[in-house]
């Protein structure tokens, strides 16, 4: 039924690493920033929340492009990277992480934000009565309570790495096996005469995918809050 | 014992209390707006007044002048909110538990099968607290306060959200713990009827500063 | 502060209104070869000396432009890089056949950054591509629908060099983005028109591809159909006329027809 071929499932499958792989790696810094703007005032913290929203304004193309120009091989951070680790993201499927972790972060941010910021704060000082510092305090109230939104989060920016083009096409471009992810193959297919059958068929696959991601995560999300109100 | 003498403005509203407590159950009465709950958060730790000293059994909890202020989850000060407050992720038996998880105490099954006894909530145990009527999370929100073996109990208001039955089903067990509790107690009301039930002494607040300290016979004219 | 906002929105909205400009100064849209960009620009500002009408270029890989003409884009002219996408657009019967003629020639460069350790080398039979960019990549244009791309694919495979260098390739959408890796030093190799290089600093050529290595590079123009403007035949006539050649030839290009004044 579907016409697919091998290079096409290397997109499919490359899609899904890097979508999972960069969702993994944003999350524990996602719940630390939306932790640190929701409870925390500082001095530059409005600096701070543009910085963590601009992707979510700027062109993809425009991102992708700063960070090529940071990241890239000859650039500074990616030079600095290169040389003394051997770190390398220029056409490689790590590169596609960031950029599609860097575009996804803002939306993680926000939801896992708005889901702590309405969380009772008389909840925490309750259990700081009851003996919880901080830490702990963090851990078996407020992250526990904020569970619903940070599946909310982390499925938002899963979604989001899923369909991200054009930062990534600008920083890592479109690598067959590395860095082609479905969006650009279709792209790519699109490019060619003739390519517009194959093109449906990635077209009917990234549907599918899509739904199931956003089924799996309505279902993930409320029986999160059933068990939160001791369904 | 516990000594106070702290001074806070709010605003307009200036705060400037002095008392102590000694065993035994104090109630803290005034009408509203006039800082009872000001000066229990205070003395939990929750807010820090301007000026002033908390100590409790010697050790200052709070001194402006050393610049002292003991954190909220070191002062073992129990606290039952007005709204109970219970963690609504987590089983009674777990509310209950977790004043002794976050202190590292070993469970002293004798001391949890008392308190549950006292408090009948032992067959609510179970059950998570969106399940329980306004009365049993009040009563639970005392145990689990309690279970954390704390030095001094504030209860600010525990009856104020109940109404005329429960409040009445609740006070025999708040005569229970005065009696059964050997923990010192400071009881917050603007109730004439449950302080002359509960409470020895008294510690009388109008618009931020203490009136009159006395026994219950203050409130014979009110 | 809402009544501030919609007269701020208001403002804006006389920009949705300006009217397209009218056919009054006759445009001409040109599709060409992403390779010819700065030799057809100045084609093209001396054509608008001469005949007085607007010259529009959209540059991209010839594979893409054939697609966008296929699905109804407006050009009046194609100059594509190879004759396969021609082929295809005369298949589907949208180009003037009689007035398809091969334009230009080219030849395929071997480049380097300008600041590479490499100098020179002998492309012949045996010649090992992979071993040159070491674990870095190779940049070309996509070897399977962009002319420089199909070049460069046949070159390696003529030389023994292409089951090696697959897996290392870096392929752009287009010959000129293909160009700009290897002047950012995002790859240490490239494969691209000659006129390319000659049009980018940044970059050296380090070794010149047989012409005997890959298919004969040439560049086929004609008029598509359904075209719209009324300069179509003077501008295919300036493009044969020798002012049009030297340009072509001062970036590089061969000029295959013999110029007509």
């Amino acid at each position: 039924m579907l016409n697919l071929t091998p290079q096409d499932w290397t997109a499919v499958l490359l899609t899904l690493r890097i979508a999972v792989v960069a969702t993994a790696v944003t999350l524990p810094f996602g719940i630390a920033l939306a932790t640190l703007l929701a409870r925390k005032d500082f001095w530059g913290k409005a600096l701070v929340e543009a910085i963590v929203y601009l992707p979510l304004v700027l062109p993809p193309v425009v991102t992708g492009y700063l960070l090529l120009i940071t990241l890239g091989r000859k650039a500074p951070v990616g030079a600095f990277l290169d040389q003394h680790f051997g770190i390398v993201f220029s056409f490689r499927w790590t590169g596609a992480v960031i950029s599609c972790g860097v575009m996804a972060f803002p939306l993680m941010v926000r939801a896992i934000r708005l889901s702590i910021e309405a969380i009772d704060r008389k909840l925490e000082d309750a259990a700081a009565t009851l003996g919880a510092n901080w830490f702990w305090c963090f851990v078996t109230v407020t992250l526990p309570l904020a569970l619903p939104g940070i599946i909310a989060g982390a499925m938002l920016a899963f979604a989001r790495a899923l369909g991200e083009f054009g930062a990534t096409i600008t920083f890592v471009s479109n690598i067959p096996g590395e860095t082609q992810t479905i969006s650009a193959a279709i792209y790519t297919l699109t490019q060619v005469p003739g390519g517009d059958v194959a093109a449906l068929h990635l077209v009917v696959v990234a549907v599918l995918i899509s739904l199931a991601a956003l089924v799996t995560s309505e279902w993930l999300a409320r029986r999160a809050t059933a068990r939160l109100h001791g369904a | 014992m516990l000594t106070v003498d702290i001074e806070k403005s709010f605003g307009e509203f200036s705060l400037h209390a002095a008392f102590n407590v000694a065993g035994g159950c104090t109630a803290l009465f005034g009408p509203s707006g006039a800082g009872k709950t000001s000066i229990i958060s205070m003395i939990a730790g929750l807010t820090r007044p301007d000026h002033g000293r908390i100590a409790l059994d010697g050790e200052a909890l709070f001194d402006s002048t050393t610049r002292t202020n003991v954190l909220v989850s070191r002062r073992h000060i129990g606290l039952v909110f007005q709204e109970g407050r219970l963690f609504p992720h987590l089983s009674v038996k777990h509310n209950l538990d977790y004043g002794r998880w976050m202190n590292g105490l070993t469970f002293d099954s004798a001391a949890f099968d008392h308190v549950t006894a006292l408090l009948d909530i032992g067959h609510l145990l179970t059950r998570r607290p969106g399940r329980l009527s306004g009365g049993e999370r009040q009563r639970v929100a005392i145990g689990r306060a309690l279970l954390m073996q704390p030095r001094l109990l504030l209860l600010d208001e525990p009856l104020a959200s109940l109404d005329a039955a429960r409040k009445s089903e609740i006070l025999p067990y708040l005569e229970r713990l005065r009696d059964e509790a050997r923990v010192p107690m400071i009881y917050v009301s603007h109730s004439p009827e449950e302080v002359k039930r509960i409470a020895s002494r008294v510690v009388m607040l109008e618009a931020g500063r203490v009136v009159a300290v006395n026994g219950a016979e203050l409130l014979a004219g009110v | 502060m809402l009544a501030r906002l919609v007269a701020a929105f208001c403002l804006f909205l006389p920009l949705a209104a300006t009217p397209q400009p009218a056919a009054a100064q006759d445009t001409l849209t040109v599709f060409a070869a992403a390779s010819l960009r700065n030799a057809l620009d100045n084609v093209n500002k001396a054509f608008t000396k001469v005949s007085g009408a607007h010259v529009t270029a959209s540059y991209a890989a010839s594979s893409a432009l054939a697609q966008q003409i296929a699905q109804g884009a407006p050009a009046d002219v194609y100059l594509s890089a190879n004759v396969k996408w021609m082929d295809y657009l005369q298949k589907q019967k949208l180009i003037q056949i009689a007035t398809r003629v091969n334009l230009l020639g080219n030849s395929l460069v071997l480049i380097a950054p300008k600041a590479s350790k490499l100098d020179h080398v002998t492309i012949k039979k045996g010649f090992d591509i992979a071993k040159l960019a070491g674990k870095y990549r190779i940049a070309v244009a996509d070897t399977k629908a962009v002319p420089a791309g199909l070049y460069a694919k046949a070159a390696l495979k003529s030389l023994g060099a292409w089951k090696a260098a697959e897996s290392k390739l870096a392929q752009a959408e287009n010959v000129r983005a293909t160009l700009a890796y290897v002047a950012r030093g995002e790859t240490p190799l490239g494969i691209v028109y000659s006129t390319d290089a000659k049009v980018e600093p940044k970059v050296k050529v380090i070794g010149v591809f047989p012409d005997d290595s890959h298919p004969p590079i040439k560049y086929p123009v004609a008029a598509m159909k359904d075209a719209k403007s009324k300069a179509v035949t003077q501008y295919l006539q300036f493009l044969r006329t020798p002012e049009a050649k030297a340009i072509f030839e001062h970036y590089g290009f061969t000029f295959l027809l013999k110029p007509v004044s």
